[in-house]
């Protein structure tokens, strides 16, 4: 299957989709499934390696689905790269701190995830509003 | 379609239980019983003063149709994304710098989250909508013992 890597994002998507519907029993199946469809060997390398990827879906994966989204007119997915891609650039941001500052950086401070949009935060307490997707702060949790 | 409550939300002024018809709404669990609650009826979700309650559809539309170069743009993105939180969580496990594992924990699950957004944006909005359909059914042929059958299950009509 093309971009097969995609599968176990799709199952997972879907869990959360069957979840939203109450439809626990598929949403566990999916659960699940996700899992089984995990990559069996992730690319291996350091912060600085994931830092390049990162770089790379902002050159060239979010333009080329603006393109295609402006050409078609689909809203949705100009709105996928709106959050996308600012969330994109917090992750690149936070790396590239930590490759600068090393563990100081993290010294004292907390790591909270937008679950909605996938922004993150460092300090010392959820925002009230994410600021990339506005979910309330409810929608954070304190990455462990 | 029946009512469900969100708990975090309900204040607790319990206009729900006044306006049900069948008292699906006044339950031990603070979960509106499904079985009593009439198809549709909505009179809990238009008097709840803190918009707790909402309705669960059975059924949804068909979502709009995804034009293949906007699919393939995103799917490549959301492999992409799926191949980033690999690596994350390889890193996560640094004992000698637990700073950067926890960092490597969040961004694994910041881009777990991208690749899901990207994929539902694909075309994958619902499990019931034809292009999930057909990309479980696909994914099964790929898929072997249990999962191949959970696959169909989920991939049939």
């Amino acid at each position: 299957m093309a971009y097969a890597h995609a599968a176990t994002a799709v199952l997972s998507n879907l869990a959360k989709a069957a979840e939203k519907q109450h439809r626990d029993d598929e949403a566990a199946d999916f659960g699940i499934l996700a899992d089984r469809f995990r990559p069996t060997s992730p690319p291996e390398g350091g912060l600085a390696e994931l830092r390049d990827g990162l770089e790379e879906d902002l050159d060239s994966e979010y333009p080329a689905i603006r393109s295609a989204a402006d050409t078609q007119g689909d809203r949705g997915a100009l709105r996928a790269v709106t959050w996308g891609e600012k969330v994109t650039k917090i992750q690149k941001s936070l790396v590239d701190r930590y490759l600068a500052k090393g563990e100081a950086l993290m010294e004292g401070k907390d790591l909270f995830l937008c679950e909605a949009c996938g922004f993150i935060y460092l300090g010392d307490a959820a925002p009230d509003i994410c600021p990339v997707c506005k979910a309330p702060a409810s929608r954070f949790s304190r990455v462990k | 379609m029946y009512a469900s409550r969100n708990i975090s939300l309900c204040t607790k002024d319990c206009l729900c239980l006044f306006v049900c018809p069948t008292g699906a709404t006044d339950t031990e669990t603070g979960q509106i019983d499904r079985d009593t609650c009439i198809d549709g009826c909505r009179a809990c979700v238009d008097a709840c003063p803190s918009h707790a309650i909402h309705l669960v559809f059975e059924e949804y539309p068909e979502p709009k149709a995804k034009d293949p170069s906007v699919s393939e743009a995103l799917m490549s993105l959301g492999a992409g994304k799926i191949e980033q939180e690999g690596l994350a969580r390889g890193l996560s496990e640094d004992d000698g710098n637990p700073g950067a594992a926890r960092l490597a924990r969040a961004l694994a699950r910041s881009s777990r989250i991208l690749a899901e957004d990207g994929v539902r944006e694909a075309g994958f909005l619902t499990p019931q909508c034809r292009a999930s359909k057909a990309y479980l059914a696909e994914l099964a042929e790929s898929a072997e013992g249990g999962d191949r059958d959970t696959l169909r299950a989920l991939s049939a009509d």
